[in-house]
């Protein structure tokens, strides 16, 4: 064969460039219980779909007779993949190879992942570890110059870092520990997700030791701190499970805006009544109820992917299937402040219904809302600015939207509950319980003059309570059409699937009108 | 079995304390009720055990994150 040796020479080279760090760096990686990125390609994606992109870019020496004498691959490893037989790009951080630091990344290599994603509109996996491909303060004696971040050349791969939100689905799994760049392109991610015995960061300790904070890996970044935060969305125990979340996420979105969710046969009856509904709220309005098993006996069984669950609990975020039909779910957790809405809930739910908006994932919202939170802490955290930013956030959607009022509904965030220009459907339970402001304190702000004047503030108080009480019923404004559906509880799932299949007709694949943030 | 402390997971006042050091208690148990924008919200055991120390006190504010109790 006429090129058997140009044929060697390559496979001779893609070999060195498996080796990756070398087997004592190998050896390292394992031995703190973390695969190579190489495992972690392979393992993440369909069984040998992994096309590799420029395999045998790196550095390599070459001997006096300018034969190759060595050779160490980039630490940024890219090319395509299959996901569920979907195509995927992933880009990964080899940490054995300079702890993934620049100088030995080539920046050519991630950012054509990002471009190749946005261009052949293919979702994006970031397998991070390290600096993530920023640099080192070694950097500037390797290139012998201090390098102006974002400076000349390389600008492009922070703008694709967070263009992509509004172009592909973009999911980052934080391996190691994680800093710098590599904490960006984790953060600006549609989901992310961290194993415990990762450490995710801006700078790490020794750089935040300068600023006199002694603290740990796990201290400083460790997952609780980054689940709690909503830097990282999700942590898990394994790498395997990360992989796993990454592929379920993905599942229920398009490969890109330019298309529509992806719908699935269900088995799961769409006209099921889950009896479960119809014990589910408490009569005593003071006790609390689990909002997790409601939304599971409605949407389709065992479907529902909760994103974010540790920040901003007071709601809760996820993915679900409704008769197969990929959707965004929201629902109010009394456990937290009574399902009010907090500064970090409202956080959350801009950055929920703008990704729902991105790939035209219609929303269905369970409704729990006692109003913002309120107190002095409240106040200082800027509830009303972060709650006025949801507001508009649910305005400007135009994804189909459904609410189900399962209990309360007071104030603006209770306002909050459907986008306010266009018409969404709404179904309130039997346990609907809804006013301006809530009865307690309330009614001392608006009866002052005739509570003062009674013989008997106290009575007089109950009095007013129990009068106000027997007109709120939900009936009474079914009957002025100020709702203008109770239904019984069971019959939610039959109308959300309905609600799904209408939604079909509603959605368009494309841009959406602004794009979305991280 | 190792102690674990169990936290209040967000700001909130005290309003019962339904068990006594030296409890035995089964997962899922209430040890102790919290009371926040109105709504009563119990907190309870995250394991079968028994109850080591209680932390707090009826009407006593206790902020995300804080210890109010510990299983054995």
């Amino acid at each position: 064969m006429t090129w058997r040796a140009e044929l060697d020479e390559l496979r001779l080279r893609e070999r060195l460039a498996r080796e990756m760090g070398g087997p004592d760096k190998v050896k390292r990686q394992h031995d703190g219980g973390r695969l190579t990125v190489r495992e972690r390609i392979g393992r993440l994606v369909d069984a040998g779909s992994f096309h590799e992109t420029g395999t045998i870019a790196g550095s390599a020496t070459y001997d006096e007779h300018n034969e190759l004498a060595s050779f160490t691959a980039s630490n940024s490893i890219f090319g395509r993949a299959c996901i569920d037989g979907r195509p995927v790009v992933v880009v990964g951080d080899d940490f054995t190879v300079r702890g993934g630091s620049a100088d030995a990344t080539i920046h050519e290599k991630p950012l054509m992942a990002e471009r190749m994603a946005a261009e052949f509109r293919l979702p994006i996996v970031r397998i991070i570890e390290g600096s993530g491909g920023g640099g080192s303060v070694k950097t500037i004696e390797t290139k012998g110059r201090a390098n102006l971040p974002g400076g000349v050349g390389t600008s492009l791969g922070f703008h694709y870092t967070t263009a992509n939100m509004a172009v592909v689905p973009i999911v980052a799994l934080g391996l190691g520990s994680v800093a710098g760049l590599g904490a960006a392109r984790l953060a600006a991610s549609h989901y992310s997700v961290m194993t415990k015995s990762s450490a995710m960061f801006v700078a790490g300790p020794p750089v935040v030791a300068r600023v006199g904070e002694d603290l740990s890996k796990q201290e400083l970044g460790g997952w609780e701190i980054q689940t709690k935060s909503g830097a990282v969305d999700h942590a898990v125990e394994t790498e395997e499970e990360a992989f796993t979340c990454a592929r379920r996420f993905l599942s229920y979105l398009p490969s890109s805006v330019y298309e529509l969710p992806p719908r699935l046969e269900s088995d799961d009856d769409p006209e099921r009544r889950d009896d479960s509904l119809m014990q589910a709220i408490p009569k005593d309005r003071r006790k609390v109820y689990k909002v997790r098993p409601i939304v599971e006996a409605v949407v389709d069984r065992g479907s529902f992917f909760e994103m974010g669950a540790m920040f901003g609990r007071s709601i809760v975020t996820g993915l679900a299937r409704l008769d197969g039909r990929p959707a965004a779910v929201m629902a109010s957790d009394p456990y937290f402040y009574g399902g009010s809405w907090t500064a970090t809930a409202c956080q959350k739910i801009v950055r929920f219904v703008d990704l729902a908006e991105t790939f035209h994932l219609p929303v269905v919202y369970f409704m729990d809302c006692p109003g913002f939170l309120i107190g002095l802490e409240a106040e200082r955290a800027a509830t009303i600015r972060h709650g006025v930013r949801a507001m508009a956030a649910i305005n400007q959607t135009s994804v189909p939207w459904c609410t189900i009022i399962i209990r309360n509904s007071f104030g603006v965030a209770g306002a909050a509950h459907q986008p306010a220009g266009r018409l969404a459907l709404r179904y309130a339970w039997l346990s609907g319980y809804w006013g301006s402001l809530p009865l307690e304190g309330g009614i001392e702000a608006a009866y002052r003059a005739e509570i003062d004047a009674a013989p008997d503030p106290a009575a007089k108080l109950a009095e007013i309570e129990d009068r106000l009480n027997k007109l709120r019923s939900p009936f009474r404004t079914a009957e002025t059409f100020w709702v203008e559906e109770i239904i019984d509880p069971r019959d939610t799932r039959p109308l959300v699937c309905e609600f799904a299949r209408l939604s079909d007709k509603l959605v368009a694949p494309g841009h959406s009108a602004f794009p979305i943030r991280p | 079995m190792a102690e674990m402390p169990v936290r209040s997971e967000l700001n909130a006042v005290v309003l019962k304390i339904e068990v006594a050091l030296g409890d035995r208690v089964e997962a899922g148990d209430t040890l102790i009720v919290l009371e926040s924008m109105k709504m009563e919200i119990p907190v309870s055991a995250p394991r079968a055990g028994t109850v080591a120390a209680i932390l707090v006190e009826e009407k006593q504010t206790v902020e995300e994150g804080q210890k109010i109790a510990v299983l054995a």
